[in-house]
């Protein structure tokens, strides 16, 4: 059995099945997603909690990635994806006909696996999202800038080269590039789709470290393929499975004593 | 053996000699048109033949050697050519350049080696280079002024120095027709014009007619003044002339207005001899055509290429380029867009003729005679779209290259990874701002590529060309000082026909050869430095937007 010891990071346990409008982020109910024929995930029903870190685990195509790209529905871009069910944000069905993909994905702001800075200047990334709300006033941007690559912990870095190109960052600076990008427009939710798994250890610390202090201001959901990092860094886990939430609790308890079966075997290493 | 077979031994040797040999090919074909071309500017020696023929008269011959050939005698004698005391199996013959167009038969003529009793090389022979009957090549004796003879110490400075005075005045008098002349000209035709469509409206009203009438006569009136000025500085150019003894020994007296330069390129080192080349280079490059394009240089020709080239890149990089979004981001994955695609890249097979008889019975006759029709009543039944132009050129040659422009669009649309697309998309930029702000730059080197193919592709073109616009002499560039500056009905000179005409319809095929050359390594020149430019522009490009690759 491995060693997975929850940081002492964690805020208190919550109860995730009945929890507070006012502690509810987002709201997954009865989610179906099909590619074509295939069904890809089973009804998820599930609530994201404010100002916490959500992590999703399970084994490579369990569907967690999948279930992440449907909350700032960035599945709209595969053609043969249909999902059903809602997920509710502010009690609106994002998949309401009214709603405008690009202004929820202002709202729900997401970190891919690769960095994937732009060919542009460093300060012209972080202002990339302002600049198409229409900002371009210089004393807004250069504020704007230095709070996100604040809050990024990339500032003492680059405030000396913001107009250096965005390329010649170092991986683990180029995440923390898109994670300030991300903050930039001050998202209500924030997505990371395994944020550290093209970065080396040291990176991948100041990332995690990151992530802790992210949750202060916004609601973090991260995938992961790392048990250990979502031990680190979570305050409850999901399991899922073939497409199925199989476990969703509160990290200790989910790490320390699985209710299921499953989670149990996926989590003491015996497949995955 | 077997092993060394085994070891792709070989296959390396295989594929590098095909390699040397595209590149020996390459090299070799630029090195003879830039040989066979450049070496025409070269200063020749001229020499001074005395050919004695059978009956034992001797004739003088001066000239340049332009070639010479080995012959076999037999052939000589079928043709009933007898050489007394000569009896080796073949025999050397040499083309003679001797010039004089107005007092020889042919400016060229072939000499037998075995008849030439004397061959000199005198330092006082001259070439005369005229603006018409091409070059003379004789002794210079004497300068006159006004018909009398003018006594001079240093004859050579002398004749450079009225030769000075009269290229001078010779400039003056082409400026004024040119741009002077040229606008009064223009203008009238402006009036006329106004006047015409007027008279179609049918509001053509006694005070209008006043007013043209005014605005004419203020032309003519002006008009008679620059004509006064025009003949002063023709009557002041031809107030001397050159006396010049020639192979016939007759002296003959040559105005000094039609003379463009005298060198004598037996009295010249090799400094001045270099200087001479880049000189002729320059004139070459900067001057227009003289006798039916056997003479002069090919600045319309340059100018007409370069400025189409850039007329059909314009045209053809938005169109392209919007399509190539069209194709690859918004259209249906399906059997249609396939088609589609299929249909554009086999465009780029059609015979380029086929495309100038599109662009003459479409663009030209249906499109142009239509916009006549509606724009310019009035100059019909003369057209001004309706005839073959230079506008109508780029853009039938905009539609020859449009495939390559798609294709490889497409292809640096499909190059840029998805994740930059999903990375913008996150940020809530819709899929239009997504594309401008970040797959349009990204793609922008691939669009270069497309332009810089595209580029070499029309520049060389001329098939199409002569049915759309290309014309053996433009007498008007297509951008000139009048308003509106560009005249994109006009018809224009192209490098690539100039060679064809130059070559193949030219009265004078021996002199026009060298031409063929020296305009083919222009050509190729040209074509070379326009791509240049767009590869150093994607190169920039390239470097700016360097994509993820780690």
């Amino acid at each position: 059995m491995i060693s997975v010891t929850p940081s002492n990071l964690q805020a208190e346990a919550l109860d995730l099945a009945n929890l507070s409008a006012e502690q509810t982020a987002l709201e997954i109910r009865d989610l179906n997603l099909h590619y074509g024929s295939a069904q890809a995930l089973y009804d998820i029903s599930m609530k994201i909690p404010k100002n916490r870190v959500t992590a999703f685990i399970g084994p490579s195509g369990c569907g967690k990635s999948t279930l992440l790209r449907c909350i700032n529905r960035m599945n709209d871009l595969v053609e043969i994806c249909k999902v059903s069910g809602q997920i509710l944000l502010h009690d609106k069905n994002i998949y309401d006909k009214d709603v405008d993909a690009a202004s929820l994905r202002r709202q729900v702001g997401m970190v891919f696996q690769r960095p994937n800075p732009f060919p542009k200047s460093i300060y012209e990334n972080v202002v990339y999202g302002m600049r198409l709300q229409g900002v371009n006033d210089r004393r807004t941007l250069d504020e704007v800038v230095e709070r996100s690559l604040k809050g990024a912990a990339l500032w003492d870095e680059v405030k000396d080269r913001l107009n250096a190109s965005a390329f010649g960052l170092s991986g683990g600076q180029q995440q923390r590039l898109v994670i300030a990008r991300a903050i930039a427009i001050e998202p209500e939710v924030l997505l990371l789709d395994e944020p550290t798994s093209a970065l080396d250890p040291i990176s991948t610390l100041t990332i995690e470290e990151l992530i802790t202090e992210l949750k202060s201001k916004y609601t973090v959901v991260i995938v992961t393929h790392n048990m250990q990092q979502a031990a680190r860094v979570s305050d409850q886990t999901a399991f899922m499975y073939m497409g199925k939430l199989i476990e969703y609790a509160d990290t200790n308890s989910l790490f320390t004593t699985p209710d299921k079966k499953q989670t149990e075997d996926y989590i003491t290493g015996r497949y995955g | 053996m077997r092993n060394w077979f085994k070891s792709g031994a070989p296959w390396i040797w295989l594929t590098a000699g095909s390699v040397s040999i595209s590149l020996i090919a390459v090299l070799g074909v630029m090195a003879m048109i830039a040989w066979r071309g450049l070496s025409f500017f070269w200063p020749a020696a001229i020499h001074e033949f005395e050919v004695r023929a059978n009956d034992g008269s001797s004739q003088v011959i001066i000239g340049e050697i332009y070639d010479s050939e080995e012959i076999p005698m037999q052939r000589l004698r079928e043709s009933g050519v007898v050489l007394d005391g000569y009896d080796e199996e073949t025999l050397t013959r040499v083309l003679l350049k001797v010039g004089n167009r107005e007092f020889v038969p042919l400016d060229f003529m072939w000499v037998m080696e075995p008849q030439i009793v004397r061959d000199e090389t005198p330092d006082t022979l001259a070439v005369v280079e005229r603006s018409k009957d091409g070059n003379f090549y004789g002794y210079p004796l004497h300068l006159l002024e006004n018909g009398e003879r003018v006594a001079s110490t240093d004859l050579r400075a002398d004749i450079q120095q009225r030769i000075e005075r009269a290229v001078e005045l010779n400039e003056k008098a082409a400026d004024l027709q040119q741009s002077d002349i040229g606008a009064i000209n223009f203008q009238l035709n402006r009036y006329r014009l106004e006047r015409r469509a007027l008279e179609l409206k049918g509001e053509l009203t006694d005070s209008e007619i006043a007013r043209i009438e005014a605005g004419e006569q203020q032309l003519r009136d002006d008009y008679q003044v620059l004509e006064q000025q025009l003949f002063a500085y023709r009557e002041e150019a031809s107030r001397d002339s050159l006396v010049v003894r020639d192979m016939r020994g007759v002296e003959v007296t040559l105005p000094m207005y039609r003379v463009l330069d005298i060198t004598f390129p037996n009295d010249m080192g090799v400094f001045s001899k270099v200087g001479h080349f880049f000189k002729q280079i320059g004139k070459f490059v900067t001057e227009n055509p003289r006798e039916a394009n056997t003479e002069g240089g090919v600045f319309p020709a340059i100018f007409g290429t370069v400025f189409m080239v850039l007329l059909m890149s314009v045209i053809v990089t938005p169109f392209g380029v919007i399509a190539a979004i069209y194709l690859h981001e918004y259209a249906g994955k399906n059997a249609i867009t396939r088609i589609i695609r299929i249909a554009v890249i086999n465009l780029a097979g059609v015979p380029s003729i086929v495309y100038g008889v599109f662009g003459l019975g479409f663009f030209v006759y249906m499109v142009g005679g239509t916009l006549d029709q509606i724009f310019y009543p009035e100059g019909l039944p003369s057209p001004t779209f309706g005839t073959p132009g230079v506008m109508w050129s780029a853009i039938t040659l905009a539609i020859l290259t449009l495939p390559v422009v798609i294709v490889s669009t497409e292809e640096g649309l499909s190059r840029i990874p998805s994740t930059l697309r999903e990375g913008s998309l996150a940020l809530g930029a819709t899929k239009a701002e997504t594309l401008w702000r970040i797959i349009l730059p990204m793609a922008s080197p691939a669009i270069m590529t497309g332009l810089i193919l595209a580029v070499a592709r029309a520049a060389g073109e001329v098939a199409p060309l002569m049915l759309v616009g290309v014309v053996k002499s433009a007498p008007m560039l297509p951008v000139d000082g009048n308003f509106p500056y560009f005249h994109l009905d006009r018809k224009f000179m192209h490098l690539g026909f100039h060679i064809y005409d130059v070559g193949f319809q030219s009265p004078n095929v021996e002199a026009a050869r060298p031409l063929v050359y020296a305009t083919s390594f222009l050509l190729v020149t040209v074509i070379v430095g326009l791509n240049l430019t767009a590869i150093g522009v994607r190169n920039h490009l390239r470097e700016k937007y360097r994509s993820l690759e780690h």
